[in-house]
């Protein structure tokens, strides 16, 4: 099962390290905030739980595709 | 028709606010707003159980009347099947500052509000019904209060709880309004899942608009036969719109579904339209003549009703300059919390500004579109966008009529000078 990745957007704060940790899904805007780019299937699973882990503001959350 | 006029409203408190009486919700507006006269026109209200109400709400296919028209049955159904106990909440801050129709029922029939509300909670089986007010609406408020203190001595089962909310664009927002009944800052935060299913408190929460509650009031009060006797077959009912909300004097109907616009608006339907307000899309140039008053059928020209917000550009002026006159307003209005809005909007201000006056920002603004949607926590960044894609749409040609120095609706050129080629040299009036 697929999952996605969400931004907790009052909380992020434009640091940019989930698009250090996860470039393959993770873009970032002109003002440097994230743009989720694309699902994250099994592959990307463990990159995208660290990047997850790591935001500083805790703005980053994988969560199960709306049904 | 006696039409109702009431003072000190909107922008400053310099609007008057007009209630026209109407066939169904607005029926009693000249007779008053107490509770004695709403009980003898149209009875007691019926108390269904749960499973008859989500019936009933479903036969009569009733939609949110808050701006997004989700069925208003899927969503009782999805707060009655989880299994926390349910919060009812009575959205009557309407954030749209053109839009005057919850603050109409409040003022002429709060009480078909009121049975609809107080029905839907005992249904679910919870006694405290919450309503929020407009904090910048003194008479709104105060007819609320008035309304709740006359129920006291009928229903003493029910309690309600008033909450005032900021008056902000986005603090009628489902999350802002969850946050202030909370205690906290009246403004939106992310939700993880829907208000249904985790709302107040994490419980499951019905959070509707003040005119579906009334309409649920309206069903249970006068029977569904009555009900089902306005509208179409597969539409049944009215709507309320507030028509010219931008000007002196908002006005305040009550249409049945399947009215051609033309009765509505009049002349004014030959006109550009701004349809469902600050938050909704631009209709070209009679685009609503050949329509009716009927979600589907304007969902399927890719136009929205939005909360019911009906805004005809007046003779004389020009929906870009308009339009860029309203996104300036509500890159104001955002609570400047979620950066693509904070940095999105401001941005696509600008652009619609430079498009105003003729400058070629069309690629630019169609990518800060795609930078603002879905991207914040409440739906004012995609509202915004909404607003700007619409144009861009409806009047496709028109910024390069203004790059040639020419407006196809303004007697004198936004961006400075009289127009070129308008064969007209009257001023622009406002």
């Amino acid at each position: 099962v697929n999952r996605q990745l969400r931004v907790d957007w009052p909380a992020c704060k434009a640091r940019g390290l989930c698009h250090e940790l996860l470039p393959e899904a993770v873009g970032l805007d002109e003002w440097g905030y994230p743009v989720v780019t694309r699902e994250i299937d099994h592959g990307l699973l463990r990159a995208a739980r660290e990047a997850a882990r790591s935001c500083p503001t805790l703005a980053l959350r994988l969560v199960d595709k709306p049904g | 028709m006696t039409t109702l006029a009431f003072r000190g409203f909107g922008f400053g408190g310099r609007q008057t606010l007009l209630v026209q009486p109407g066939p169904a919700l607005l029926d009693g507006v000249v007779a008053g707003p107490g509770l004695a006269d709403h009980r003898r026109r149209n009875g007691p209200p019926r108390q269904p159980g749960i499973d008859e109400l989500r019936a009933l709400v479903e036969s009569i296919g009733l939609r949110g009347r808050g701006g997004a028209g989700f069925p208003f049955a899927t969503k009782l159904g999805a707060v009655a099947d989880q299994s926390g106990r349910a919060t009812v909440v009575v959205n009557l801050s309407e954030g749209e500052p053109a839009s005057f129709k919850d603050a109409a029922l409040a003022l002429t029939a709060p009480h078909l509000v009121l049975d609809g509300a107080a029905a839907t909670a005992r249904a679910l089986g919870v006694r405290t019904v919450h309503l929020v007010v407009p904090g910048d609406e003194v008479a709104v408020v105060n007819a609320v209060r008035r309304a709740v203190a006359e129920r006291r001595q009928e229903d003493r089962r029910t309690r309600w709880r008033l909450h005032i909310a900021a008056g902000r664009f986005v603090a009628g927002q489902a999350r802002a309004v969850l946050e202030l009944m909370s205690g906290r800052e009246n403004l939106p935060v992310t939700a993880w899942q829907p208000e249904a299913v985790r709302g107040y408190r994490n419980r499951p929460t019905l959070l509707s608009n003040a005119e579906t509650y009334a309409q649920v009031g309206s069903l249970l009060c006068r029977g569904r036969d009555r009900y089902t006797g306005l509208g179409l077959e597969d539409s049944p009912g009215t709507t309320l719109l507030t028509l010219r909300g931008d000007t002196a004097t908002p006005r305040v109907v009550e249409v049945p579904h399947g009215t051609v616009w033309g009765a509505v608006l009049g002349d004014e339907v030959d006109r550009p339209v701004l349809l469902g307000g600050f938050h909704g899309a631009w209709v070209r140039t009679g685009g609503l003549a050949d329509l009716t008053v009927d979600r589907a059928t304007l969902t399927a020209h890719g136009l929205t009703l939005g909360a019911g917000v009906v805004l005809p550009l007046r003779p004389g002026a020009c929906p870009l300059h308009r339009s860029a006159a309203i996104v300036d307003y509500l890159a104001g209005q955002s609570a400047g919390r979620c950066g693509p809005c904070l940095n999105g909007l401001p941005a696509l201000a600008r652009t619609v500004h430079e498009l105003d006056r003729g400058q070629p920002s069309r690629a630019r603004a169609e990518q800060l579109v795609g930078l603002v949607v879905r991207r914040g926590a409440c739906a004012h960044p995609d509202g915004t966008a909404r607003l700007v894609s619409s144009l861009l749409a409806a009047f496709p040609e028109e910024h390069l009529a203004h790059a040639a120095g020419h407006c196809s609706f303004a007697h004198v050129f936004p961006g400075g000078g009289p127009a070129r080629g308008s064969g007209d040299t009257v001023g622009a009036r406002r």
